[in-house]
């Protein structure tokens, strides 16, 4: 099932190519007003967007945006530093409940340690500084307890880090460290089973609860770190390229996933994969060298970016 | 013919020069332990399982040993080595114990806590005391901690309270213990700070982004997952333990005496004697057969308890093994 205009259009381009059998970057082919006639299935769509990288396809199965609801975390004038290189420069962003932020850049350009600082992350980095102010609900996050922020503020990985320790006990972690006294499993079991079913991986683990984190599939060791986060009801969940190390399958699994969580939490994505931005956000911050070039709806940013630079990274001219 | 030795090796040859050494190293382990065993037989065959046990005064047995001459009867094999046993056990037991405690709390404070100035000193210099001869810490043993603790912490009283069974003189079980600690806590310490920096770091992570205090990450998923290290080398130690001869003779008081526990505090102050430093402290009297037989006996059932420990620190590590990344 794919898009007739899509279909029709192929062969025509295949016989453009130069004999030398190089194909330009799919990404710059961008039909914006081919509109789908038949609106696909979100799996089959990402696994033709995987294989034709076309975005037109990847509205297609697009789910409609999120819905803006109140402002949690707003950033403003932020920069870090590290020693004497400035990695993010002065940045500020708004990130609502009720949808999903991309984080877009080249590689190096202060993406991961911009999410990095809004989990208190970078203060484990000695030579870290932090300049700007960060508020969560209208306070200060440094006049927070950084245990306390971190609850509330949770982050997964871009390398799947789930402890060795059995699935349950990996989802009960932050339940177990959270209260003085250790709950008996009894009463944490329906909090893991939660936590396994919004992550959509308990179908998949009910029978083996007890079994080695470590020896479920790259995928599945992500779901179990987000529903490991999720455990602790955080109220904002930070993603640092998620899905980097997964295959498209287990990419798309996770997208639906980041998808259906939006509704209930804020959250934070980081993106090497422009489609994957595209196909989740809500709104897209595009970064490059510290700097926050754009930031917009993420129809905007694709369709008519502003500068210079966000049009040549979004058409694939550097990054 | 020796031009060929210049040519590259091929895989096969150095696989078998390599498989001829290792097989050498473990023919002398296999023929040590089977002469040990014949040359230890008299003195098992003649005292029975009783040799484990404690009979009579065993510091008086071995002096009959050694006035036996060289044709000794059966009943000059005559040994209860209990006391020597006890001793080893008490001594290795407790050092072990502190040893843990100790280099565990400070191999957290060096991963995790100390300033990155400070870490730079500490790890090298835990790493050099690793290696000071254990004769150095018997010195300071016997030199200083025994005679400070035999005139200004045992009391009078308590020198009174067990004088018609053993003098008391500040060589004894506790200065041993503590000797044996200080010897042992650093090659722990160095073991178990490479076992928690082997530890991937997005484990921590993980944990503190959920809201964990980094002494808790480190304690529930850090030292969770290095528990095989710690153990490692607790096992390291422990054999450093059981084996030192020279600086326990020097400051456990050197008396085959079993330490009471019913003494209270005092039990802590009574002069004791291990395995190993019987062995070394009566190798002069070697040619006297009995005494030859009875140190051969003390050797084989040190060398048995080594080869115990190993196992049971691979049993002890097995079900650790079974949430980490090796399956």
């Amino acid at each position: 099932m794919i898009d007739p205009h899509e279909k029709t259009s192929r062969p025509a381009r295949t016989t453009d190519e130069p004999a030398n059998g190089m194909m330009p970057p799919p990404i710059r082919r961008i039909t914006l007003d081919s509109q789908p006639t038949v609106a696909l299935p979100p799996s089959q769509d990402a696994v033709a967007i995987a294989n034709t990288g076309d975005r037109s396809l990847a509205a297609a199965g697009r789910p409609t945006r999120g819905v803006a609801g109140p402002e949690r975390m707003t950033i403003s004038d932020l920069s870090v530093y590290y020693g004497d290189n400035h990695a993010v420069k002065h940045v500020s962003l708004p990130i609502r409940q009720g949808e999903v932020l991309a984080l877009i850049g080249p590689s190096g350009c202060g993406k991961t340690t911009l999410l990095r600082t809004l989990n208190r992350l970078t203060e484990l980095t000695g030579t870290a500084r932090r300049e700007g102010l960060i508020t969560l609900d209208g306070t200060d996050i440094d006049s927070l307890e950084v245990t306390e922020h971190r609850r509330r503020v949770s982050m997964v990985f871009q390398q799947p880090n789930p402890f060795p320790m059995s699935v349950f006990d990996n989802v009960a972690y932050a339940l177990r460290e959270q209260g003085a006294k250790r709950p008996k499993k009894k009463v944490l079991e329906p909090y893991v089973v939660d936590a396994l079913q919004r992550a959509g991986l308990y179908d998949e683990v009910s029978s083996n609860l007890d079994h080695p984190a470590l020896r479920l599939s790259g995928g599945q060791q992500q779901r179990l770190c987000i529903a490991r986060a999720l455990a602790a009801r955080p109220e904002v969940l930070l993603m640092d390229e998620p899905c980097s190390a997964l295959d498209p399958k287990s990419t798309n699994v996770i997208e639906e996933l980041i998808v259906e969580l939006r509704k209930e939490l804020a959250i934070v994505i980081v993106t090497h994969n422009l489609q994957q931005a595209y196909r989740v956000g809500d709104h897209v911050a595009f970064m490059y060298l510290g700097d926050l070039v754009e930031y917009g709806p993420t129809d905007d940013l694709f369709d008519n970016p502003k500068a210079a630079r966000t049009r040549d990274y979004i058409g694939g001219a550097f990054g | 013919m020796l031009h060929r030795l210049k040519e590259p090796w091929t895989d096969r040859r150095a696989g078998l020069l390599l498989g001829a050494l290792a097989c050498s190293v473990l023919a002398v382990i296999v023929f040590m332990l089977v002469f040990i065993a014949i040359k230890a037989w008299p003195s098992f065959a003649n005292n029975g399982l009783s040799w484990f046990s404690s009979k009579g005064v065993v510091d008086q047995q071995f002096d009959a040993m050694v006035n036996s001459g060289l044709n000794p009867s059966a009943a000059d094999y005559e040994l209860g080595a209990w006391p020597l046993i006890y001793a080893t056990l008490l001594t290795t037991f407790f050092a072990t114990f502190f040893g843990l405690i100790f280099s565990l709390l400070s191999a957290i404070f060096i991963v995790e806590f100390a300033p990155e100035r400070i870490r730079r000193v500490i790890v090298p210099v835990v790493r050099l005391l690793a290696a000071v001869p254990s004769v150095i810490y018997g010195l300071i043993g016997i030199l200083v901690l025994a005679p400070f603790i035999g005139n200004s912490v045992i009391t009078a009283e308590q020198k009174s309270s067990v004088q018609f069974v053993i003098p008391l003189s500040g060589t004894g079980l506790g200065v041993a213990i503590a000797v044996l600690t200080v010897m042992i806590t650093p090659i722990m310490i160095a073991i178990t700070v490479d076992g928690l920096h082997a530890i991937p770091r997005a484990w921590k992570e993980g944990a503190l982004a959920l809201g964990v205090n980094r002494w808790r990450a480190m304690w529930t998923v850090t030292v969770r997952a290095a528990r095989p290290a710690i153990i490692a080398g607790a096992v390291l130690a422990t054999a450093r333990a059981l084996g030192e001869a020279i600086m326990i003779s020097m400051v456990a008081g050197s008396k085959g005496f079993s330490p009471n526990p019913l003494d209270g505090f005092v039990f802590f102050f009574e002069p004791v004697r291990t395995m190993a430093a019987t062995v070394v402290e009566n190798a002069e009297s070697i040619n006297a057969p009995a005494m030859q037989s009875s140190l051969y006996a003390l050797a084989l059932v040190l060398l048995v308890g080594a080869f115990f420990l190993s196992l049971g620190s691979w049993i002890a590590k097995q079900p650790l093994k079974k949430y980490g990344t090796r399956s």
